[in-house]
């Protein structure tokens, strides 16, 4: 087993009290990976938002309403009892093959962000293959000026292409060893 | 007549073929002026040939940005370096900066030009600045975290959308002095007032645009539109409010306040305006790095045009190039 690259975040600060501000300007990261199976087979593996076992960072995945709008899901990180995060599902098209969601809890201590929101598309990309697209869109974790640098805009990037990466390495070692 | 060097008229055969071509739906001459935040520039967009035709860099990732066509004048707020920055409308040439220390974010203009308005999102004021000289001649206090910035058309009242205190509050320009602070809905983020004069703000956090008059301080409606709106503007005898995670934007009729239409545009739209004819309302889609064009008439996507990286263009972003008003 991998080490879990977003538990290597944990940085044990203690932030002001809770404030619902947030950094000055938004982020964006967007990283895809081809995937040898045709994209059915693909979005059969990602599509459920209530089954996010396919990322090797996510020990379990609870939650309620599965692929309707306004669904939740809370994934365990890394082993019984890790952090969690909370999230909702506020778009989901089987035709399309996408889904998105937004995190409606985390701390920052876990993924440093906030005001997150993700999308995850599976598209044809030939000869049987898929190109999977992880998109996300968030704000750092320290809400106010002169971030530390675990809080700032490079670390909360670092952190979102962290996980993207590891689910799409995931789901490229899935399919390959087919 | 001032005219973007990037615009001037070299390629007349093709020019005279354009116009017939679009003519259901071109304000004449008309710019926008894109704030990308991601790749720090100014996107100056001709709305006629629906191209770029400019990209100024503005260091420190702008996003507020307001214009004032008499002026020939186009500010930027840039939140990174805490600067604010004017530049010649036609030319593109910096004419002033000045760091602002705090939070800056939101602008606004009196409509005669003579003051600019920004907000501090950390610190719950407003910068009140002589735009000539960009001096800062006193400050407003609002409630937590102030956004967007809207100053009546007649210059009689300036007003904030606090977004952590679910508030708007409206100040006396005259005077200087708070004239209310109205409960809307959950953090408000873009402010709009509509030509009858009433005061508009998106409700991020509860998915509402609510309705506002400034003067008595009533709240008058609230109306339920898409996923995290953001900003508005007025075109037809309709609201036009972008939805951020929605992709969408919910048209509104402004004599009874229904929604009449939701229109598909690109990712995170943001930045919305109107051309100076009503014909024509543009998007800001900051995740796609494109603006959408919507005929504010048929209601329909009518065209689209690539911009730098993540535009914002949180605030008034459309000129005519010839500096006349409407």
């Amino acid at each position: 087993m991998r080490p879990l690259r977003y538990l290597a975040i944990f940085v044990g600060i203690v932030l002001p009290a809770a404030v619902l501000a947030h950094g000055p300007t938004r982020q964006k990261v967007t990283l895809s990976a081809e995937v040898a199976a045709p994209p059915e087979e693909v979005w059969a593996v990602i599509g459920n938002f209530q089954d996010m076992s396919w990322h090797p960072a996510v020990f379990a995945t609870t939650g309620s309403g599965g692929n309707d709008i306004d669904a939740t899901r809370v994934l365990t990180l890394g082993a019984e009892g890790g952090p969690t995060i909370s999230e909702v599902l506020y778009k989901h098209d089987d035709a399309a093959m996408s889904y998105s969601y937004r995190i409606t809890d985390v701390l920052v201590e876990v993924l440093p962000v906030t005001n997150y929101s993700s999308h995850l598309t599976v598209k044809p990309a030939g000869d049987g293959k898929s190109l999977v697209e992880w998109r996300g869109a968030f704000y750092r974790g320290y809400p106010n000026n002169d971030p530390p640098p675990e809080l700032n805009d490079e670390a909360a990037i670092a952190a979102v292409t962290g996980i993207y990466q590891a689910g799409l390495d995931a789901l490229v070692a899935r399919f390959a060893t087919n | 007549m001032r005219w973007w060097p990037g615009l001037r008229r070299t390629d007349g055969a093709l020019l005279t073929v354009l116009p017939a071509l679009v003519a259901t739906s071109v304000a004449a001459g008309d710019l926008a002026f894109v704030t990308n935040q991601s790749s720090s520039d100014l996107s100056v967009l001709d709305l006629d040939k629906r191209s770029e035709t400019a990209r100024i860099p503005v260091p420190g990732q702008p996003a507020g940005v307001a214009v004032s066509a008499d002026r020939g004048w186009v500010f930027t707020v840039s939140p990174e370096t805490k600067t604010l920055r004017k530049f010649d409308l036609a030319t593109g040439a910096e004419l002033n900066a000045t760091v602002l220390d705090g939070g800056p974010i939101g602008i606004a203009l009196a409509p005669d030009g003579g003051r600019v308005f920004v907000s501090d999102w950390y610190n719950a004021r407003i910068w009140v600045l002589d735009a000539a000289a960009m001096t800062v001649e006193t400050m407003l206090t609002t409630g937590s975290a102030p956004a967007g910035l809207v100053v009546a058309p007649d210059g009689s009242w300036l007003a904030s959308a606090d977004r952590d205190a679910d508030q708007v509050s409206v100040f006396d320009l005259a005077s200087l002095t708070l004239r209310h602070a109205i409960p809307v809905g959950t953090r408000p983020f873009g402010l709009a007032v509509a030509p009858d004069g009433r005061l508009f703000s998106a409700d991020v956090g509860s998915n509402t645009v609510t309705v506002a008059d400034p003067v008595s301080g009533a709240v008058l409606a609230s109306i339920g539109v898409g996923e995290r709106p953001y900003g508005i503007a007025f075109a037809q005898g309709a609201g036009f409010v972008t939805n951020q995670y929605a992709d969408t934007v919910s048209v509104f009729d402004l004599d009874d306040l229904s929604v009449s239409a939701t229109i598909a545009v690109g990712e995170y739209p943001e930045g919305i305006d109107v051309t100076s004819d009503g014909g024509m309302v543009v998007v800001a889609n900051w995740f796609s790095n494109t603006v959408s064009l919507i005929d504010a008439k048929t209601r329909t996507v009518s065209g689209e045009i690539a911009t730098g990286d993540g535009p914002r263009a949180f605030g008034r972003f459309i000129a005519p190039a010839d500096g006349r008003t409407e």
